[in-house]
């Protein structure tokens, strides 16, 4: 009989090729023979990790025939579709979309057979040894096998009582374990006795008993699953126009880029400090929240982004402040699809969590935004999943994030996200206009890349199944710049005037443009942002703008120029009024200054050129203002032959003593700024992948070499009986297949004293580091630790000799 | 993307451009469900509110047309989510019905169950209802039907008051139409009120609310109850009723701190009616004192908290409320939906200005440069004394003086807050001087003079704020206000804009003193009224001078 190892070596290089591509952990590092391969292959780590990335219709089958292989004398692809609930004949009136699911059922046995998870002799499937422990003691809910049952199954179901059949129907579709019921409960007690008297039940332990396999079977009318899971879900969602997706997500993209600049701004004015731990603290994110306006949820993403954008970091100084970096210059440069796609990027990419933000750790601590802690490396895979779903829609289909979860749960059932994840991330994706009305945007969907098309296959054909990384990683740059058009073009066209009304505010009638934004921004205060911008003007707001320099006649110009109609006459008396009033007081820094009661004592010393260096200026006929500080300004006037007093705050006169000047000392700290893999750091690159692949049908060949070698040596060992594999990992996959066949080996173990013994044994399962076999000639039963095992030799059931 | 006049943000504004040439339509269209906020000259700021879509909900407007108003006048797509909640929120209205069952009397009808089970779990609830009579129904104490109301509106679901009315006693009124008749928009009102059971109707200050009130009241033909904010009002309506309609002196009865008359149709002050005596509200009786048919509510947006629990006890009778606005300060809008009634009918003013019936009226602020002797009084004054010092500024007389003259002859009133620069101005201008030591008597007398113009000048305290009617004022000089208060502008400006005899232009000055707080309270009550829609400028009183001088 054909074991795993064989098939393995029966597979053709391609296979095998494909194989290690798809399970790539069986390539790192490379294994030295294919027995070492198959040996890796069947480990729970590695099988586990294959699970992961199996969909639900995968997993069925893999269940399925662990569940029936114990049952069946050989498991057949059609035994399968039957007991899937895919097969025609389990139904007798078929319907029309059978041959889909039965369909169905192929593709996910030769997806099962490609990852080497079964195996098959031509026509019987069998589960790669280890599998169904992997699986766990209940494969699709059913329990063991008993070797004592009914003769006629069928005749002992139908007599049994009503009571007894309700309890098998309660553990029909399992789980199949059962408490027996107590004293107090007889009539449950005599139905769980008449199962158990007429073999319908078998005793798990002395409180529980547990459904037969054989009987769940029959009971389930041959089943093991309920409904075929051949196909992804596909919730139908909402659907709406795509204008409305377009326009709500230009506006939520206009909306984080000004978010982001606005703290940008806030940040540069008054940063913010950092907690011991690194991150930003609840009250200075209160404090964020509250200037951008916004709850404290969106702005811990905004902090977040800009944070995995490299925009702000701990600036390591003496008391810790995050501050903008000088990566943020050129981004507020760049007009606004650029910066978007920047931020969408990075969100893209960033192993940030930041809807974690204000929630508990174990430890019961809140969790700051910026805290180097939040970082997941799941995150960015989790992403491109979530948007994965979208993208496999039609345009304009919103789905919500229960929808979205059972679509993922579909695509990879043995690692399902946490819910809350999920919603967050589509949350996220809506705020950062990646999503408009909950369904994918163009913007989005270019961001996702070329490999997003509308309607994906629904299993691609090669490559990793993981789940989506984001496109983007593979080409990021193209993909910046098409989700930059994408957004230009979602825009709506900018407006260049503003209707200036009486009551001094302003109407933006639509998205404006850069110069009207930033007069805007300059001279007024945004009441309502949306489609358009409403703005109002007041003392306040019109003093701002004279800061910057402009005088009221270049202000009102300015506000001519892009007003529908003329500026309001009360507005332009605000203005004027403004001008009036600003500045009118003066306020300058000073390191130190000198007055006298005598104004031509202070006359001359302005002018003077050996006083130049004090940076002295009249700022009054008794008073002059100095760069210098005032220990400079003592010696240089009295190196003059003048005789100042220095004199404190409050006019009194200080005492000659020497003025000294300490600085705080430094105790520099240095920190790591938050952990992101940045947008730049995309995974590998397509040429990477082809090089990959290229070493990949490198290795198969060798490993047949080397396979060739080690079994001429074999062969070389007198006494004609094969030898016992002395390497751990061959070892343990012989035990493996030893198991899954039910055949006995002959197995050397190291006693407790070190002596060598050498037993025949059918190993009953290989896990956590123990092998539990019955020695059939004793009658008994061992368990051996599996360092204690020297050799394994397979033992062929058709020889005598052994 | 259309070419629609009404943009939609998502903070539920709504900004109409007006000179849009679609803007007529889709004013009419939005105007049922959406609040006009602001009435500027080039956009107008709606609001959605809950109250304001129960209010179209409730003169049977559904989801369906509001959606499709925004969409069709949208100039960009309209947010999601706010579809999604204009929806949401008019369902809720309706869900829960008030109903005059025949076997047992006022019950809570549920049209869905599960809205039914959410209020009765409420603890609010209990004690309003009574027992449960299946699945969808609930009895409910005749005395809580208005506190159930208010409940109801506090937890989401407002209730639809379909129970109906007592009849009240029958007392014949007829509308004298010998000269004049309703307005058509008048007509509207009455209509839109009677078809609605009780409400709110919602009329631009000089609009002609009373007609409306008296138009209801031939309508009903019952005894009426009406509740009006001061003496001189009630005194106002009474004069009116008797003008226009077939009730004599004798079947108008005036309840107030001066008389306690109960008539078939009586005028109660909300103060006599909210006055306390040991603790007990010693005038409640007059609400039971006849059996009304109709309790008329004037000025409801100033409505004090006692009348409204009063209210709460009246729902069985109609109820008529009258307002300029439906924004109250201390934000009891609720409290009008449930109590009074939703919204019945509105007229914008611009609509009632095109018809000629309402004077259009010219705003403008003169602002005085203090002299730098009280602007170093002010700088160093206490601020609690800046406004005083501010408003008083003697220089304010002067402007006075000027303004006066440039409209010699016109019916002029100078209105102030400081009984002292009023007596001043008074002497200054050779005006007499009315204020609230002035008797009721001597009042009728002053008005009575300056209407028949005998006496064009008259200088008013904050007395004249409330339902003094003038109907020849034309012009209006401010000297000092109350701190800016919206409402004292609203009043104010209402003085000027009941109908001219000629159509002249009604002015409205304000004199502030530059650079004080009086500028900055003035600038609350410009923006008030640009809000409002009139246009105002700003003149510089040096400029006046010139100007006067020329």
């Amino acid at each position: 009989m054909a074991t795993f190892s064989e098939h393995l070596r029966a597979r053709s290089d391609p296979e095998l090729v494909d194989l290690l591509a798809r399970r790539p952990d069986l390539a790192n590092p490379s294994p030295s023979t294919l027995a070492s391969l198959a040996a890796r292959a069947t480990s729970r780590v590695s099988l586990e990790r294959a699970l992961v990335g199996v969909d639900a219709s995968v997993l069925q089958v893999l269940e399925s025939v662990v569940a029936l292989h114990d049952v069946l004398p050989a498991v057949t692809a059609a035994d399968v579709a039957r007991a899937v609930g895919a097969r025609p004949d389990a139904d007798p009136t078929p319907a029309p979309d059978d041959d889909v699911a039965l369909t169905g059922v192929d593709d996910a046995l030769a997806e099962a057979l490609g990852l080497a998870l079964l195996w098959d002799t031509g026509t019987d499937l069998h589960p790669a040894p280890g599998l169904p422990e992997v699986l766990g003691p209940y494969p699709a809910g059913l329990g063991p096998v008993v070797d004592r049952l009914p003769d006629d199954l069928g005749a002992a179901l139908a007599g049994a009582p009503p009571a007894a059949r309700g309890v098998l129907d309660a553990l029909a579709w399992g789980p199949p374990v059962g408490r027996r019921p107590a004293a107090s409960a007889p009539e449950a007690q005599s139905a769980v006795d008449w199962l158990l008297g007429n073999g319908l039940l078998a005793r798990a332990d002395a409180a529980h008993v547990v459904l037969p396999r054989q009987v769940a079977l029959v009971l389930r009318d041959g089943r093991t699953h309920r409904e075929p899971a051949t196909h992804c879900p596909h919730p139908p969602g909402t659907v709406h126009p795509e204008s409305t997706v377009e326009a709500e997500s230009a506006a939520a993209a206009q909306e984080l880029v000004r978010l982001v600049t606005a703290l940008v701004r806030l940040w540069e004015r008054t940063p913010a400090s950092v907690l011991r731990s690194g991150g930003l603290g609840v009250r200075e994110l209160r404090r964020t929240a509250a200037a951008l306006e916004v709850d404290e949820t969106l702005a811990a993403l905004v902090v977040e982004l800009a944070g995995a954008a490299g925009f702000v970091v701990d600036d390591g100084e003496d008391s810790p402040a995050f501050s903008p970096t000088v990566d943020v210059d050129d981004w507020l440069e760049a007009d606004l699809p650029d910066r978007w796609a920047t931020l969408a990027a990075t969100w893209f990419a960033t192993t940030r969590t930041p809807w974690v933000v204000g929630g508990r750790d174990e430890r019961g601590e809140l969790r700051a935004a910026l805290d180097p802690e939040l970082a997941r490396p799941w995150a960015p895979r989790l992403r491109g999943a979530v948007l994965e779903v979208l993208a496999g829609r039609d345009p304009g289909t919103a789905l919500s994030a229960d929808d979205v979860l059972a679509v993922l749960h579909w695509r990879s059932p043995r690692s399902v996200p946490p819910p809350a994840a999920v919603a967050a991330i589509l949350r996220e994706a809506g705020v950062l206009g990646v999503l408009g009305a909950g369904a994918l945007s163009r913007a989005g969907r270019a961001l996702l890349g070329p490999a997003a098309p509308a309607q994906p296959a629904e299993r691609p054909t090669s490559g990793p199944r993981t789940g989506g990384a984001p496109a983007a990683a593979e080409d990021p740059a193209g993909a910046h710049v098409a989700a930059a058009r994408a957004l230009a073009a979602a825009l709506p066209t900018p407006v260049d005037d503003v209707l200036l009304q009486g009551d001094l505010t302003g109407i933006v009638p639509g998205r404006p443009t850069p110069e009207l934004a930033a007069l805007l921004d300059e001279a007024a205060q945004v009441e309502s942002r949306g489609a358009a911008i409403t703005v109002r003007f007041t003392p306040d707001t019109v003093h701002a703008a004279l800061d910057t320099g402009q005088t009221a006649d270049e202000l009102l110009a300015r506000l001519a120029a892009h007003a529908r109609g003329r500026v309001p006459q009360p507005l332009e008396y605000l203005v004027r009024d403004a001008a009036r009033r600003h500045g009118r007081m003066r306020v300058g820094t000073a390191g130190g200054y000198v007055r006298s009661e005598d104004p031509t004592l202070l006359a001359g010393l302005v002018d003077d050129p050996a006083l130049a260096d004090l940076g002295l200026i009249q700022l009054a006929p008794t008073v002059l203002a100095a760069q210098a500080g005032a220990a400079a300004l003592l010696d240089a006037l009295r190196a003059r032959g003048l005789a100042p007093a220095a004199e404190r705050p409050d006019g009194q006169v200080v005492l000659a003593r020497r003025l000294v000047r300490r600085v705080p000392g430094r105790s520099r700290r240095r920190r790591g700024a938050g952990g992101s893999a940045g947008p730049a750091t995309a995974a590998a690159s397509a040429g990477d992948a082809d090089a990959g692949r290229a070493r990949l049908r490198a290795l198969v060949p060798a490993l047949r070499r080397a396979e060739a070698v080690s079994r001429s040596g074999v062969t070389a060992v007198p006494g004609g009986v094969t030898p016992g594999t002395e390497d751990p990992v061959a070892a343990l996959a012989t035990l493996r297949e030893a198991v899954a066949d039910g055949r006995e080996v002959w197995l050397e173990v190291v006693g407790p004293q070190g002596t060598p013994q050498r037993r025949r044994v059918r190993p009953v399962r290989v896990d956590g580091g123990r092998v539990r076999a019955v020695d059939s000639a004793r009658d008994a039963e061992l368990t051996v630790a599996v360092h204690r095992i020297a050799s394994v030799t397979p033992i062929d059931p058709g020889d005598p000799t052994t | 993307m259309t070419d629609g006049p009404l943009i939609v943000q998502s903070d539920k504004t709504l900004l109409l451009e007006v000179d849009h040439d679609q803007a007529e339509a889709c004013r009419r269209a939005i105007a049922p469900f959406a609040e006009l906020e602001r009435a500027p000259e080039h956009v107008h700021t709606y609001r959605l509110t809950p109250l304001g879509l129960w209010n179209a909900r409730a003169a049977g407007h559904d989801a369906e047309q509001v959606v499709s108003a925004l969409l069709e006048y949208s100039r960009y797509p309209v947010p999601h989510a706010l579809l999604v909640d204009v929806a949401e929120t008019m369902s809720r209205f309706g869900r829960l019905q008030l109903v005059s069952d025949p076997a047992h009397g006022l019950v809570l009808h549920a049209v869905d169950r599960a809205v039914l089970e959410e209020v009765l779990r409420s603890r609010r609830t209990a004690g309003l209802v009574g027992e449960r009579l299946g699945d969808t129904d609930v009895v409910v104490h005749p005395s809580e039907r208005g506190h159930l109301k208010q409940v109801l509106l506090k937890l989401g679901w407002p209730a639809e008051d379909l129970a109906g009315y007592v009849d009240g006693e029958a007392h014949a009124i007829d509308l004298d139409t010998t000269g004049w008749s309703l307005r058509p928009y008048q007509q509207q009102a009455v209509d839109g009120f009677w078809h609605g059971g009780s409400g709110v109707v919602v009329l631009p200050c000089g609009a002609g609310k009373t007609l409306v009130g008296a138009g209801a009241m031939a309508r009903s033909g019952t005894t009426t109850l009406i509740l009006v904010t001061n003496t001189v009002s009630a005194r106002q309506w009474r004069d009116e009723l008797i003008k226009r309609t077939s009730l004599t002196e004798d079947e108008i009865g005036e309840y107030s701190g001066a008389r306690k008359e109960i008539r078939p149709v009586t005028i109660a002050t909300y103060q006599v009616l909210t006055t306390k005596r040991k603790g007990v509200y010693t005038h409640l009786e007059l609400l039971d004192a006849r059996d009304w048919g109709l309790v008329v509510y004037d000025e409801v947006h100033l409505l004090p908290a006692p009348i409204f629990r009063m209210t709460a006890d009246l729902q069985a009778r109609r109820r008529l409320g009258l307002t300029a606005t439906l924004v109250r300060e201390d934000g009891r809008e609720d409290e009008v939906f449930s109590l009074i009634g939703p919204k019945r009918f509105d007229a914008p003013w611009k609509d009632i200005e095109a018809q000629g019936y309402i004077a259009p009226a010219d705003c403008v602020e003169v602002r005085l440069t203090l002299p730098d002797r009280e602007r170093m009084l002010y700088a160093t004054a206490e601020p609690e004394d800046r406004y005083r010092l501010a408003a008083t500024a003697t220089g304010k007389n002067r402007v006075v003086e000027q303004l006066v003259a440039r409209h010699e002859g016109d019916p002029t009133l100078i209105i102030g807050q400081y009984l002292d620069q009023l007596e001043e101005l008074g002497e200054h201008l050779d005006a007499p001087v009315l204020t609230g030591a002035t008797t009721v008597n001597e009042r009728q007398r002053l008005y009575d003079a300056f209407r028949a113009g005998e006496i064009t000048k008259l200088v008013v305290s904050k007395v004249a704020n409330f339902s003094i009617d003038l109907p020849e004022a034309s012009v209006a000089i401010q000297v000092s206000g109350s701190f800016g208060s919206r409402q004292e502008e609203a009043q104010r400006l209402g003085r000027l804009l009941r109908p001219k005899g000629d159509g002249r232009t009604a002015h409205f000055y304000t004199v502030v003193a530059r650079d004080t707080v009086d500028q900055e309270f003035a600038a609350h009550r410009q923006r008030f009224l640009a809000e409002q829609g009139y246009a105002y400028t700003i003149v510089d009183a040096e400029d006046l001078v010139a100007e006067t001088g020329a």
